[in-house]
């Protein structure tokens, strides 16, 4: 064998041996490696011969057998293996770097598109999804009652015997816990201390057990701690205390509640905070929480008076819990009820809390992925048009040997990193815009402490973001790989076109067609609430001052004693200059704080003999004797109470609607409503006087207690005097600005009394305004969300118009210099974007009516087919996309035929 | 300046392979083998095995102690045209920064009686 010869095997065996290392070290380095055992086996040849170089041999394979499998291990380079992603990246980001406006405006785009989905997430995901902040407390519930067909109360507090029922099922119930009607307190560290106003509520001592809530400071209530004759006790939140000096020594020490001495046995952690929710009204986060004075075993089991919470067994199945909570329901119902359909039924206390919000976030939800929906068509848009300029870069790639995986690999990469860049600028958007939006929200939207923006929802941004963009980035990828050799050769006649141009249109189709269902939907929620600002509650809000003075049956043991007190608080404050008007009442208008009640009208030609419908559930309102005249409520027949009393005369109105049914053609007025203690009645603290005649002296228009668009339940107006009414609301009218005579009106009430407070002080238009927040905030962000929409749709139609100017400039100039005039091919551009718009909105009709469906629980007093929310939407549409089509299409205008053509 | 430090001390220290590449290439451009030839003819140090030596030149590489130059002719090889590497700024400071840290402890080796004095090292 010849040198040479055996040279050349050595190498046939180096480079055998090479098939140890892994590729890309062999691509890299294979032929140096081979190509030095190549030099060595010569030398060694030419040294020692055969010998020598069969020792090489081993020694290569030894060398081969250490290192090719230590450089597969290798694991800081094992990620490429997969093929050359790292330079995948840095290609991408240098192409971007290079095309930096439109970097700039995509990711600008995406920024401000992801901020608004980021923000609509985040109070998504924090009020509807995010665990309550108990233990386990997928396992807490609410218990209400449901009266059936006994009276139309759907969810009603319980009564007190209805805890031991529940008790009594230990195998599915692990705890149960009561609290009583949200309960203000007149609070102060020591006898004749500055009195503040507090939420206090009475709580079971099981209440913290149920919780697994351990004191920052003292301890909380023990078992035995509650009921008659008991010690007063209080546990003060961190809030609270904090506020009141954060002393604590505190603990051990007494403080005054209505006058009475409790002692301060702990202190709740900072991280501890309830929100009672009520039935219908506002919710209150609690303050205090002291313990019940009485035993709840004992009370009516017809008086509904406590909130309950259950903590099941961990485990149990919802359905189990439901199964046990209304076989305890059926117990009360068979003993207490003659089997007349009470029912009891456990709400999962997420879901209890979360309700009034829920159907607005869920459209916001649906909004929100409309958009980012949007903004994924609109990135692929975007992304295909620069495919497209590149597609001479493509076919090259190919004709050079890229595969399709590499062509599309490059395309995925710009899309993924514009989507990553996007995701994260905006959820920095959204940390301060979440802030800004959480101002405008309504003080008792659920859980509205813990809205923000946290790593959770910036990693979900990002991820989504960098989805969109993949998402986006598919399309043009698809079509990259398609772009044959052929395009090489035809694009120079052709000039682009083909088939990314039709894709594109149905993009911009697509676009507009789902920027109208966001458009109208938006229009007719922003329509929504226009009526509802418009909408007439019954009363002139405007002027009005509105208080709470607390006067607790400590301090005004009598009834002559709280009449005489409230008259006092009346004239002095009718004193205070300027002010037109002063009264009071038991319960606001707009704070669904009436207390329901049965009443009956024995001999009204309105009744039918059935009890559903002869003793109707009414809201029950005391009012001092003015009321009607200082809210400016409206008189419909008869008269408003007499400005003078007269004992043993008592007055009552009633509504339109009793009215109505009671009195279809007969004068109500004169007629008598007992009142007593027949029938339902709910928990009260009012003194009760025997059963009495009131008699009808007027009919009035609702002052609406619930909404400001429509009457709640039926309404019966008698005056606090003939009930021993308290607390009550007074009102104070005045010419000039309302809050304006806060000042004056609390050192009025501290002449007086110096152990009251006034609390939720309150224009009436704050009221009105409080009660309109949360519609107000949703109606801003849909339309938010909905212009976004309209903007990315004309950024679309923009481009798309814009490059086909560009591209059919050599048309348009053969047009020009064959005789068409200027107006009339800017038609025939403007046209191409008219149609496409035509297209879509004819498209996006279906979905305008389905979300028109989905959001009709928003939509108050309008129709969600309303035609002017409608052909607002459709017009704000046309005009816009219109002006995105003529910018551009303007250019045709400066194009001059003879200059074109000679260009070519 | 100390952050330049740091980088350099980040790379110490070398393995006795990648000193020696260093060392050659200190001196001129040199395709693989010539490397090799280098430390057979410094005698002293085992010679590496191809793989091993390869591998440590894509990681220098890597780390841009040396560089790629131009593939060309090597006269030493039949004129076959070769890969040849040239050592940076950055490497030539790695390999003086070894060379002291080796001399520093040559000369505590000796002054602690490990080495003779004067013996070669």
């Amino acid at each position: 064998m010849t040198g040479d010869r055996l040279v050349n095997v050595s190498e046939r065996w180096f480079r055998l041996l090479q098939r140890l290392y892994p590729p890309d070290f062999r691509d890299d380095m294979g032929d140096a490696v081979v190509e030095t055992y190549r030099d060595r086996a010569r030398d060694e040849l030419r040294r020692g011969g055969i010998l020598r170089l069969s020792l090489l041999w081993i020694r290569a394979l030894v060398d081969s057998l250490r290192n090719g499998p230590g450089e597969r291990a290798r694991p800081a380079i094992s990620w490429r293996r997969g093929g050359n992603w790292g330079r995948d990246v840095e290609v991408a980001t240098r192409r971007l770097l290079r095309a930096r406006t439109f970097a700039l405006v995509t990711i600008g785009t995406l920024t401000i598109g992801l901020g608004m989905v980021a923000v609509v997430y985040t109070f998504v995901y924090k009020i509807l999804l995010e665990p309550m902040p108990y233990r386990d407390s997928s396992d807490l519930y609410y218990v209400w009652r449901d009266y059936g067909s006994i009276v139309d109360l759907k969810r009603a507090q319980l009564a007190g015997p209805d805890l031991a029922e529940l008790r009594k099922n230990t195998a599915v119930i692990e705890e149960v816990a009561a609290m009583q009607q949200f309960l203000g307190g007149i609070f102060a560290l020591k006898e004749g201390g500055d009195p503040t106003e507090i939420a206090v509520t009475n709580v079971t001592p099981s209440f913290f057990t149920l919780l697994d809530v351990h004191p920052l400071l003292g301890r909380v209530f023990a078992p035995n701690e509650t009921g008659r004759g008991k010690p007063n006790l209080i546990v003060l939140t961190h809030g609270l205390w904090n506020r009141i000096g954060a002393d604590p020594t505190i603990v051990g020490g007494q403080v005054r509640l209505q006058g009475n001495a409790y002692t301060v046995i702990g202190v709740l952690p900072p991280t501890f905070s309830f929100v009672r929710d009520e039935a219908a009204g506002s919710s209150k986060r609690i303050e205090a929480f002291v313990t019940f004075g009485f035993d709840l075993d004992t009370q009516r089991p017809d008086q509904s008076m406590v909130s309950v919470l259950i903590r099941a067994r961990h485990g149990a199945s919802p359905q189990a819990v439901a199964s046990a909570v209304d076989a305890a329901g059926r117990t009360v119902d068979a003993r207490d009820f003659n089997n007349r359909g009470l029912r009891l039924y456990p709400v999962a206390i997420k879901t209890d809390v979360v309700a009034r919000a829920r159907p607005a976030l869920l459209v916001l939800a649906a909004a929100g992925a409309l958009l980012a929906l949007m903004l994924t068509v609109n990135l692929a848009s975007v992304l295909l048009a620069r495919a497209a300029q590149r597609e001479h870069e493509f076919a090259v790639y190919r004709a050079l040997g890229a595969s399709d995986r590499t062509v599309m690999r490059a395309t995925l990469f710009e899309g993924g990193l514009l989507g990553l860049a996007g995701g994260a600028s905006g959820a920095l958007l959204a940390i301060w815009a979440t802030r800004a939006l959480v101002a405008l929200t309504p003080l008792d939207l659920p859980r509205r402490d813990g809205i923000a923006v946290d790593w959770t929802i910036g990693g979900v941004m990002i991820v989504l973001g960098a989805t969109l963009g993949l998402l986006a980035a598919l399309v043009p990828a698809m079509w990259a790989t398609r772009t044959a050799l052929s395009s090489l050769l035809a694009s120079s006649a052709v000039r682009g076109g083909g088939g990314h141009g039709r894709m594109r249109r149905g993009m911009i189709v697509t676009q507009v067609a789902l920027s109208l269902v966001l458009l109208s939907s938006g229009g007719l929620v922003v329509r929504g609430v226009e009526r509802l600002i418009r909408a007439d509650p019954g009363f002139q809000a405007e002027g009005v001052l509105t208080f709470r003075v607390r006067s607790p049956p400590e301090f005004f043991p009598k009834p002559a004693d709280l009449v005489g007190f409230q008259d006092r608080v009346e004239r002095t404050l009718a004193e205070i200059p300027g002010v037109t008007g002063v009264s009071a009442t038991s319960a606001l208008p707009l704070t669904a704080s009436a207390a329901p009640m049965t009443i009956s009208f024995p001999g009204a030609p309105g009744n039918t003999g059935s009890p559903e419908h002869d003793t109707p559930l009414v809201d029950m309102i005391g009012t001092r004797a003015s009321y009607v005249k200082v809210m400016g409520m409206r008189i419909i027949a008869g008269r408003a109470f007499d400005p003078v009393r007269v004992d043993g005369r008592q007055e009552a109105l009633i509504d339109r609607q009793l009215a109505a049914q009671f009195f279809p053609n007969g004068d109500p007025i004169g007629a008598k409503i007992p009142l007593g203690r027949r029938g339902f009645r709910t928990a009260t603290d009012y003194t009760y006087q025997p059963a009495d005649a009131y008699t009808i002296v007027g009919v009035v228009d609702q002052a609406r207690q619930y909404d400001v668009h429509q009457d709640g339940r039926p309404q019966l107006y008698i005056r606090t005097e003939d009930w021993g009414f308290r607390p009550l609301s007074f009102v104070v009218r005045s010419a000039q600005d309302p809050e304006s005579l806060i000042l004056q009106a609390r050192a009025a009430l501290k002449k007086i009394e110096p152990r009251v407070a006034m609390g939720d002080v309150r224009t009436m238009e704050q009221i009105v305004g409080d009660l309109l927040r949360q519609q107000r905030t949703s109606a801003a962000v849909i339309a938010a969300l909905a212009i976004g929409a309209l903007l990315l749709a004309a950024m679309g139609l923009f481009g798309v118009v814009s490059s086909s100017v560009t591209r059919r400039k050599h048309e348009i100039a053969v047009r020009l210099a064959l005789g068409a005039d200027h107006r009339r091919v800017l038609r025939l551009v403007l046209g191409e974007g008219a149609l496409m718009v035509a297209i879509g909105v004819l498209i996006g009709v279906p979905g305008v009516y389905a979300a028109g469906r989905l959001i009709r629980g928003l939509l108050v007093g309008i129709s969600p087919l309303d035609p002017v929310a409608l052909a607002a939407a459709a017009i704000g549409l046309g005009l816009v996309t219109m002006a995105a089509c003529y910018v551009p299409a303007k250019r045709v205008l400066g194009i001059d035929p003879a200059q074109s053509l000679r260009q070519e | 300046m100390d952050r330049n430090r740091r980088a350099i001390d980040d790379h110490l220290p070398l393995r006795p392979v990648e000193f020696h590449i260093l060392l050659s290439l200190a001196a001129g451009e040199r395709h693989g083998y010539g490397i090799i030839q280098d430390i057979q003819e410094r005698g002293d140090a085992p010679v590496p095995d191809v793989g091993t030596m390869y591998r440590a030149l894509a990681r220098m590489a890597e780390a841009r102690l040396i560089e790629a130059a131009a593939r060309r002719a090597a006269p030493d090889a039949d004129d076959e045209r070769r890969n040849y590497y040239r050592i940076t700024e950055a490497g030539r400071q790695v390999a003086m920064a070894e060379a002291r840290r080796l001399e520093m402890l040559t000369r505590a080796a000796r002054l602690g009686g490990l080495l003779s004095k004067g013996a070669k090292s």
